[in-house]
């Protein structure tokens, strides 16, 4: 992006906060943003509080869980949809 | 018969072992119902199962099973939002825990003290509209437009609807952190 490109205004880079982390925003919109962040002192801090919040919630995956009674039940209503269809 | 047998060895082979996934899906979707979540299995597990003359081996069945879970998760919630929700008018969104935190933990790191249990409990404790973009896009990483059609409203409402559900979260964590004693 070339610097002489206008500086957008504080409250358009936070209005997109979300948008710019989660890599929504398309190319233009994206380079505005984080040129802003980049030299705005008060939207950095911001942004980094932001971006570690969302790092450490993403950081959490879905575990896979087992559970004996739900296996059972699975397999005898496999069993009985069998039967239904036989 | 033996073509039967076939079936079903087959889809205990290559569905089964997915199990335990889905079931950890259903669980962040329902926030922890396990109930709800074992009804949610079943039923997307009969549903692979009839279908499954249909699926193509080779593909992604893993992916397919979660997308069946999901769609019959979402269908049974759709059903259900007849009525607006309270949380339409909630206030928690204009809280800001940064503001808060700024001089003292600009950097967030009350964070990375919380552990993987209490995140997962404050995700779950959101209301499910809220819940489910969460998991749907910071869980499972879906873009806003599989999320908007996953749940059949706008891209905008996604928009919105994160915001307010990172905004409520954030709040939930700040105080636990608080009364752990990880900020003050
Ligand atoms: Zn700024």
């Amino acid at each position: 992006m070339p610097t002489d490109a206008p500086m957008i205004a504080c409250e358009e880079a936070v209005a997109r906060v979300y948008e710019y982390l989660d890599g929504e925003l398309d190319a233009e919109w994206s380079e505005r943003v984080r040129y802003h962040v980049e030299v705005c002192r008060k939207c950095y801090p911001y942004f980094n509080f932001e971006r570690i919040f969302l790092d450490h919630v993403r950081s959490q995956h879905i575990a896979p869980e087992h559970s004996d009674r739900l296996e059972r039940r699975i397999r005898e209503a496999l069993r009985n949809e069998d039967a239904a269809s036989a | 018969m033996t073509e039967d047998r076939h079936k079903k060895a087959q889809f205990e082979t290559e569905a089964l072992v997915h199990l335990d996934a889905l079931f950890g899906l259903a669980l962040r979707l329902t926030g922890g119902d396990a109930a709800r979540s074992e009804d949610l299995v079943q039923d997307a597990i009969l549903k692979a199962y009839r279908a499954w003359d249909d699926f193509r081996l080779g593909t992604n069945c893993r992916a397919w099973l979660m997308t069946i879970l999901r769609n019959t998760f979402i269908n049974e919630f759709r059903s259900q939002q007849r009525r607006p929700s309270a949380v339409e008018f909630d206030e928690v969104a204009d809280r800001s825990v940064f503001a808060e935190v700024a001089e003292e933990d600009p950097a967030g790191g009350f964070f990375e003290r919380l552990i993987d249990d209490e995140v997962i409990a404050a995700i779950d404790d959101l209301p499910e509209e809220f819940r489910i973009p969460v998991v749907l896009s910071d869980l499972e990483g879906l873009s806003y437009q599989e999320v908007s059609e996953i749940m059949g409203i706008p891209v905008g409402t996604v928009k919105s609807r994160l915001f307010r559900a990172r905004k409520r979260l954030q709040a939930k964590l700040h105080s636990f952190a608080r009364e752990m004693g990880y900020v003050s």
